[in-house]
Parts: structure tokens; sequence; C-alpha cells
């Protein structure tokens, strides 16, 4: 396998604390509204119980990225050397095809710039030798950066429940999901 | 509630009237005389197509940049939508310049055929994995059937009188499945899964898609009531799926709506 980047969400760690959605907005600074990375509540019928468990979510840097393959003016690629998907602004015509094709919803309207963005895993943080922005804000450790390519089978899931299920465009996020709290009773 | 997208709207929805009007023009070609005035026809065609496409640059957050959208025939569908509809274009105008007194059946049923492929990969382009209600032939269907009615329903104004039950039964008949299946298919997705039952909950409850049902069921009536088409029922059919087509794309449920949900 190819060296494939990808975001490790540990739920079980993740407070929904919002500091890796609000790093992203520090770095990037996309127009009020347009969010690359989103923090997710899990249902109760997910997660039973009085706290809460969370997904931090953006783009999942998909083996074959359904942004990609829709984009009538190829401004999206796939980097040989890591798998991240990069959008390429100064190419988007502005379609929005990529916005209704990605069942993950990554991709955002810029309506300042009338094109399309959404995260590129920090790739220019990447080449610099530095961890994404969302994932060195984390203060938990929640947010990490694995290689699918060496990671050892483990407890990491692909596809857990709130999440959909496409293995046709095969998203490289991997999770750890959250544990119920142990109830104690004296 | 998404966005409307009234360009696309507007796009799709007169890309396909001329379609279906050159399709059923190309019918009545190959199955008897001439009707009246065809280059008049064509204009129409020709216009409607023209609309269509000046209405999707709308769509465009940088419009001049709409020729670059031919770039990625290999995977994308949109690219092959563009290339199929200024192909049509290109036809429909040529078709307005050759015929006199009669249309070339050649062109026309090359325009016929370049325009069932735009239907389908405009069909394709709106079926993602995004929208799983309609990640399937539906919008292709659905696109299919406005082509149909609407063709019939215009191709009434230029057909002879010996021409005209032929338009009448493919106009009847296209209704008649069209209304069968914008009742059925949103009850069909009420028992799939978290998102397909969202759609359906949401077309059902809403105003777009009960006028789209109201004018179908409308215009059903009217023709079985005349035995005709009147000449002002086409311009109400194409209302009706205007509002149909804005409700396809406001009350279709994106998957990334129910993210941290069971799907």
């Amino acid at each position: 396998m190819k060296k494939q980047y990808a975001f490790l969400v540990d739920s079980e760690l993740c407070i929904g604390c919002f500091t890796c959605a609000m790093a992203c907005r520090n770095y990037y600074h996309p127009p009020e509204g347009v969010i690359w990375r989103q923090v997710y509540p899990l249902d109760e019928e997910i997660y039973p119980h009085r706290e809460r468990a969370f997904y931090s979510l953006a783009c999942n840097h998909c083996e074959n990225p359904t942004c990609l393959n829709v984009c009538p003016v190829e401004a999206y690629t796939k980097r040989e050397e890591d798998g991240v998907v990069v959008h390429h602004q100064e190419k988007c015509i502005g379609c929005g095809n990529c916005i209704r094709s990605c069942p993950y919803g990554a991709p955002k309207y810029n309506p300042v710039e009338k094109r399309a963005e959404k995260c590129s895993f920090c790739h220019e943080r990447l080449d610099a030798g530095l961890k994404p922005a969302c994932i060195q804000s984390c203060p938990t450790g929640a947010l990490s950066m694995v290689d699918l390519a060496e990671l050892e089978p483990g407890n990491q899931v692909q596809y857990p429940a709130g999440f959909p299920k496409m293995e046709d465009v095969n998203p490289s996020t991997r999770f750890i999901l959250p544990k119920l709290p142990r109830l104690v009773r004296r | 509630m998404q966005s409307m997208e009234f360009p696309l709207v507007l796009f799709t929805v007169l890309s396909q009237a001329a379609v279906g009007l050159a399709l059923m023009g190309a019918v009545r070609v190959s199955s008897g005389p001439q009707g009246r005035s065809p280059r008049r026809e064509w204009i129409m065609v020709a216009g409607l197509i023209g609309l269509g496409l000046l209405a999707s640059l709308f769509h465009l957050g940088h419009p001049t940049g709409a020729p670059r959208a031919l770039v990625h025939l290999s995977t994308a569908w949109l690219s092959r939508e563009v290339l199929l509809a200024g192909t049509f274009a290109v036809l429909a105008v040529l078709a307005v310049l050759v015929s006199k007194t009669e249309v070339n059946p050649v062109l026309a049923w090359a325009g016929s055929l370049v325009g069932l492929g735009l239907i389908l990969s405009a069909g394709m382009t709106y079926a993602p994995p995004a929208f799983p209600a309609v990640n399937n032939a539906l919008p292709a269907t659905f696109f299919l059937l406005s082509a149909v009615t609407l063709g019939a329903g215009f191709g009434s104004w230029f057909a002879s009188e010996s021409r005209q039950p032929l338009m009448g039964g493919i106009f009847g008949a296209g209704l008649l499945v069209a209304l069968v299946l914008y009742l059925v298919v949103p009850c069909v997705w009420l028992s799939g899964g978290a998102v397909m039952r969202m759609t359906g909950q949401t077309w059902l409850g809403s105003g777009f898609y009960w006028v789209h049902v109201a004018v179908l069921a409308a215009c059903l009536l009217v023709f079985r009531l005349t035995k005709g088409i009147p000449v002002w029922l086409p311009v109400l059919l194409l209302l009706g799926e205007l509002a149909g087509r804005a409700g396809f794309f406001a009350d279709t449920i994106h998957t990334a709506a129910n993210l941290g949900g069971l799907y």
C-alpha cells in the first residue's frame, strides 16, 4: 500500500472543546460560516449517556475521492507522496459540483472567493515537517495523524455509527470508539 | 432545506424541454408528413437550449471559466453534460439554418440522440453518493419524463392535424407515468435508511413537491377532458416542472446533514 496520511479521531479522548476547529479557522482565516473542520456530537442512540461523545471531522482524503472525480475543471489532485487530496482554488470555477457530491460534506463554498475550498491536511506544514494545525492544537491528543500503510491493526474502525459508509470512495479517517462510562454503585 | 439552485433549475428544465421537442420532431419526421413550420420548431429548440445554457452560467462563481469545464471528460459527468449540451445547441442552430420547409431526418435524429445523451449525463451528474435517495437511476428517469412530456406538449404546437393524436398519446402516457412515479417514490424513500427517509419526509412536506404533483394531475385531467392538448397546457406544465425541479434541488437531503446520527 502506498503512503496515505489519515486523521485518527479518538472519541474516547475527545472532550468536544472545538479547539481543533478553532485552530483550523485561526490558521486559514476562512470567511464567517465557512468551516473546514467541525465537531459533531453523537446522537444518544449511538452514545446513550448524559455525557456526550464527539467526532472531529474534516476532509477524509479518500482513496477514490468523489470531489476529484466529479470536478469538471480538474481543480483537485491527490498527492502521490502522501495521498493528501488538495484543492487548487485558482482552477476552481465555483460550480459547486464537489460540494454537492462529497458524501461527507468536506468541500465548502467560499462566498467571498466564489469558489469551493476544503481541508488540505495542512500539506504545506507537512512539507515543512510540522503537524496539521488541528492536530497540533488538540489539548487531549484525541486527534492525531497516521499513515495507513504503516498502521498496525488495532481498535481503530473506518465506519463507526454516525459516519456514512461509502466503500467506493474509501475515506482514510479512522476512529477509536468512545467507551460508555462505568457506573459504580455503592 | 438546501439551496434551490435556480440557475440549475432553469438549465435542466429548459434543456430537457429542448431535447424533448427535438425528439418529438424526429418521431414525427420518421412517421409521416412534416408538421407545420419545422423551422420555427427548431428556432424554439435552439432558443430553449440557448436560454438554459445562459442560465447555467449564473450558477458559476466564475462564469468566464465555463469553457474549462470540458477538461475532465474522463471521469466527470458534468464535463460530459457540458460537452453534450454544447453539441446539442450547435446541432439545433444547424437545423435552424438548413430547414426551410422540411427537416433533415439525419439532423433531427442526431440532435435527438445527443439530447438523450445530455439527459443521461445530467442524470448521472445529479446522482452522487452524497444523496442516497437519488444515487440511482431516478434523476435520469425524472429528466427523461420531463423531456417527453414537455416535448410532446410543445410539439403539439408544431404538429400537423394528423400527428396531433400521436403527440397527445405520448403527452398523456408521459404525464400518467410521471404522476405515478412522483407519488410512489417519496413513499418508498420512507422505508429506506435515515437520509433517504429524511428526504421522503422533506419532499412530502414541501410546497414545491405538491405544486408539481398538482400541475401533473391538472394537466392529465385537462388532457382527458379536452381529448387534446390546449395551446396553454404546455406552459402550465413547464411551470410545474420548474417547481418540481426546485424541490429536487432544495428538498433532497445530503448525507452530511446527519453526521453523528444513525445512518
